[in-house]
């Protein structure tokens, strides 16, 4: 091996070395001649006493020669040249591979992200695993379960496959006192969470298992070594007091740089005991019941294996706990459904959540944009292959006359295979450029966070798949006129003339044609999905008017005000939000569709469980709410100042709860007891239309919702003011927060944002597939037509002296233009066809993607191959309109 | 002097002598075979011809270290140290040297 290496290094500096060994040969002599002399001797028998001097340089230059390497030096020289010769050819083909290979390694840095690349600290990745559980409900399976506390714990008491566990959540709280508090993401970890990472913390220590400990856990905080520097300034923290939402804290230890624990997207600022988080919660049912009760699901269960465990067994382990677990709960909660029904089960699965098995949209859309850059960089290829076929082809003669001359064909291949190497090498580190550039952008789509800031320039996992796929690229291009200059029969390239031997049909280049053709309709038809799946989401109706309402959250962090004046305080924010210019309507709401939602008990006679429906959400106004939020009344009458204490119980229902709860009577004037089985009668007044409540629920119908007067019902509760301005709300926000603030008391304070950016996150996955999908498709289109014209530019060129002959023989120019665009349009069909096809193999894998919108739309298929068509005939007119002028003297005159 | 034995050295006896050589002392190319000769009285001629490359090859395999150096004449000539990897090989080249010499003598001992 070092023998190999000091090899490497003596052929690196070859030229030093011959120079160094000429100079000790010649040292050699002359002390030979000198000691000659001295002892009086014939110069010329010590001369000859010297030996082969030749022989003893070409022996040491073996030493440091590697005679592959200098062959494969000479080639890459040699294709260098070839590529300066043709500057067109070079820039077309190093262009198309950059985007190709760009688009690729952008998002494998987004996928890698999102599914593969293990956290930073964590001890042995391949033994730890994520919890995925799951049930049945109403028929719909949905791995949506097992978030709470209490199914963590069970998890831990049932199973015998692991030999750690730790319980994970986070969510955005603010930090710090007065001014200086910002909001900042937390994570609620159990005090286990740390023996699964291997970082030893910067500063103090991580909270242990006696800081962890239900029902309130211990009021101390880790910091991120990030939130540390920006913060506080890295200075000596231990010990200080931090405000954690309404939480106070003791920080006592500050994690090393870049530990993100397992957060894929917004890396938490600070770390605080899960129980101290659960046990701190402001809904005091969730307090005191999330260790003991199944309420509440909110967070997330990692494991680590036993040695010798299989990841099956495991699983299986962790389904029948969870089935357990499940009869449990239905022990505690009758009205939950049995385990036949429910089915529970589950599964260890990765860590990260875009590779598990509910992977959210984002992944999934993530994982569909890979394959089409993989079917861009397919195109990519298939262009610069055919860019090296034609040019193989111009140069039949130059190789047939090199073979004549004893190049060997083995010889040959290698040269085009490495010229197409060099190519994708230049190409890969365009497309580098082009992924840092626009790799950025798709990664602010997906993920969002300053987590995504990923440098692709200098990020070896990225920088090796890109080596990987220039190689691929290499061989995809260089394959077939490699083959092609290693094939030729050498003497009828020979003995045909310069003219004879140049026109060629080539059945490899028109399977490229066809391919690329198709590869783009089935692109184009991934864009017209997602753009109408755009449209469509764009379009829903989601039951409220997001635009022009700022949705403002009071957070009264730890200032303790009694309900009267926690009523009072509503009020006054209420007015003063309604007395700003420019303020139309301002509502008080317990909760938030997007946000956060709550439900509680439900009853109405002649039902059972109301529960078993479904999940029925519960929103607590003022009057306003409707006018404010924009949504529509569609019967019956929305509340007034006179729905107050004391006066008969009203609601507003959802027309599919109404639907739901009564399918054959009219909801206005039913009575539902509301809370409490026992309450008294609330009487539906008002059907309001159906409002989406969740991403999820943007395709699903579940959409029951009722709404309550806040002032008959919990005068205090609520922490959400809506807000509609007239005009765009996002320039409202500072002025509508600043005259808020002013009312707040002591530390309490507001944030205040559009809605709209709640609704466009659930929008996320469907823009980007359809920007996404609309740049690859229009880009596989461009390259497509380019390389048809090409091709048919190419034909045109290769027959006009049989065309020639043609016009000569009576040929009209309308056969001529017949002849020529038949062929391009032939090709296309073909394209089209197959392109079709492939997109109806593969429409069942994108249908769960599309919103309201079939992946078979027929409508779809035809403007796209209409589209490919025109597109495939426009290239086609140039070429078409220049054989047809092809001038019969000039053909007669040459034979 | 039988002229047979100057050329066909077997292989590795080479090697074997000019790291024998390079124990004593640091020396440049000429200074070996002069050495080599003089040491044999004669017997054994080494030819720059497969001298220098056998040193090139042994510089590879990092038995010997190379430096320019000045001769006591003030001329440049590059000397050869043997290295620790050098004197390793040295030894174990010399023990299988010794053990073959011995079963030939073996053979050879008249009967």
């Amino acid at each position: 091996m070092r023998e190999f290496l000091n090899r490497i290094a003596d052929w690196l500096r070859r030229d030093r070395l011959d120079r160094e060994l000429s100079e000790e040969l010649r040292f050699h002599r002359e002390q030979l001649e000198r000691d000659a002399a001295a002892a009086g001797k014939d110069v010329w028998s010590a001369r000859r006493r010297l030996g082969n001097v030749t022989r003893a340089r070409e022996e040491s230059r073996d030493r440091w020669s590697i005679p592959s390497l200098d062959d494969l030096l000479q080639d890459v020289r040699y294709a260098l040249r070839g590529l300066r010769r043709s500057p067109g050819f070079a820039t077309s083909a190093i262009v198309t591979l950059a985007l190709g290979i760009g688009a690729n390694a952008a998002m494998f840095g987004v996928v890698d992200r999102l599914m593969f690349r293990p956290f930073a600290y964590l001890r042995d990745p391949d033994t730890v695993h994520r919890v995925y559980l799951r049930a049945t409900n109403r028929g719909v399976e949905s791995w949506d379960y097992g978030g709470e506390y209490t199914a963590y714990l069970d998890i831990e008491r049932f199973t015998t496959s692991f030999s750690a566990y730790a319980g994970f959540a986070h969510s955005a709280m603010a930090i710090g006192t007065g001014e200086a508090s910002q909001e900042h993401d937390v994570g609620m970890v159990s005090a286990s969470f740390f023996d699964f990472l291997d970082a030893r913390p910067a500063l103090g220590r991580y909270f242990v298992a006696a800081e962890d400990t239900t029902p309130v856990g211990a009021n101390v905080a880790v910091l991120s070594y990030e939130f540390w520097q920006s913060a506080f300034g890295g200075r000596d923290v231990l010990g200080e007091k931090l405000q954690v939402g309404h939480i106070p804290t003791t920080i006592i230890g500050v994690a090393p740089r870049g530990f993100t624990g397992v957060f894929l997207n917004s890396p938490p600022a600070v770390y605080i005991p899960i129980t101290l988080y659960a046990g701190s919660n402001p809904s005091r049912e969730n307090a005191a019941t999330y260790y003991t009760r199944y309420n509440w699901g909110w967070m997330s269960t990692m494991v680590r294996r036993k040695p010798g465990v299989t990841v099956e067994q495991a699983s299986a382990d962790v389904a029948q706990a969870y089935r357990r677990s499940w009869q449990v709960m239905r022990d505690l909660e009758p009205s939950e459904m049995p385990l036949e029904l429910a089915k529970p089960g589950g599964i260890v699965g990765s860590l990260k959540s875009g590779a598990g098995p509910n992977a959210p949209l984002e992944a999934r859309t993530a994982l569909w944009l890979t394959g089409v850059a993989a079917i861009v960089l397919l195109i990519a290829c298939a262009n610069v292959a055919n860019l090296f076929l034609a040019r193989a082809l111009r140069r039949q003669r130059e190789v047939a006359v090199r073979l004549a001359l004893g190049v060997s064909r083995w010889r040959l291949m290698r040269q085009t295979l490495i010229e197409s190497l060099v190519l994708s090498l230049v190409g890969s580190v365009a497309g580098l450029v082009v992924a840092q550039w626009g790799g950025a952008a798709i990664r602010r789509m997906l993920i969002t966070t300053e987590a995504a800031s990923l440098d692709t320039l200098s990020d070896w996992r990225t920088l090796g798949a890109v080596g990987a796929i220039a190689v691929v690229s290499a061989i995809l291009t260089g394959i077939a006129p490699a083959l092609l200059s290693a094939r030729g029969d050498l003497a009828k390239t020979l003995k045909a003339g310069a003219r004879e031997g140049t026109y060629h049909r080539s059945r490899a280049r028109t399977a490229l044609l066809v391919a690329r053709g198709a590869l783009s309709v089935v692109l184009l038809v991934g864009a017209a999905l997602f753009v109408r799946s755009l449209d469509n989401v764009k379009h829903l109706r989601f039951g409220y008017d997001s635009d022009g309402v700022l949705l403002v959250s009071r957070n009264l962090r730890g200032t303790m005000l009694d309900s009267a004046r926690l009523v009072e305080l509503r009020r006054e924010l209420v007015a003063t939000a309604q007395a700003l210019p420019g303020v139309r309507r301002a509502a008080w709401a317990s909760s938030v569709p997007f946000w956060s939602t709550s439900s509680t008990g439900l009853y109405v006679a002649g039902i059972d469980s109301v529960r078993r429906l479904g999940r029925f959400t519960y929103q607590m106004t003022t009057p306003d709410y409707f006018a404010a939020f924009g949504t529509r009344i569609l019967r019956g009458r929305g509340f007034t100042t006179a729905d107050r204490d004391g006066a008969p119980l009203v609601a507003v229902v959802s027309e599919g709860m109404a639907r739901a709860l009564w399918p054959d009577r009219d909801a206005l004037g039913q009575c539902m007891h509301v809370f409490d089985e026992t309450s008294p009668c609330t009487t539906v007044v008002g059907i309001a239309e159906d409002i989406v409540q969740q991403t999820s629920q943007l395709s699903e119908s579940s959409r029951y919702q009722y709404y309550l007067p806040i002032d008959q019902t919990r005068p205090s509760a609520g922490n959400y003011l809506l807000v509609r301005v007239a005009g765009d709300a996002s320039q409202s926000v500072e002025s509508v927060r600043k005259a808020l603030q002013r009312v707040m008391p002591g530390q309490s304070y507001v944030t205040v944002r559009p809605f709209a950016e709640l609704v466009d996150g659930a929008r996320r996955s469907w823009q980007m597939g359809a920007t996404l999908f609309v740049v690859f498709g229009a880009l596989a289109l461009a390259v497509a037509a380019i390389g048809l014209y090409g091709v048919i530019a190419y034909n045109v060129t290769q027959r006009m002296h049989e065309l020639g002959v043609r016009v000569a023989l009576g040929a009209e120019r309308a056969d001529i233009l017949r002849l020529v665009v038949g062929q391009g349009a032939r090709l296309a069909t073909a394209g089209v066809v197959v392109g079709c096809g492939l997109a109806l193999v593969s429409s069942h894998w994108v249908q769960p993607l599309l919103f309201g919108q079939s992946a078979t739309d027929p409508f779809v298929y035809g403007v796209v191959a209409a589209l490919m068509l025109v597109v495939a005939l426009a290239a086609c007119v140039g070429p078409a309109l220049r054989a047809a002028g092809a001038d019969p003297n000039a053909a007669l005159r040459a034979e | 002097m039988p002229p047979d034995s100057r050329r066909d050295l077997i292989p590795g006896l080479l090697d074997m002598l000019v790291l024998k050589t390079l124990t004593v002392q640091s020396m440049h190319g000429y200074g070996i075979a002069q050495q080599l000769q003089r040491l044999s009285d004669d017997v054994i001629r080494v030819e720059d011809g497969s001298l220098y490359p056998a040193l090139q090859r042994m510089r590879q395999k990092g038995w010997i270290k190379a430096e320019w150096r000045m001769t006591p004449n003030n001329q440049r000539a590059r000397y050869y140290t043997i290295t620790a990897a050098g004197r390793r090989q040295l030894g174990e080249q010399q023990d299988g040297f010794t053990t073959l010499m011995a079963a030939v003598q073996r053979i050879l001992r008249p009967a």
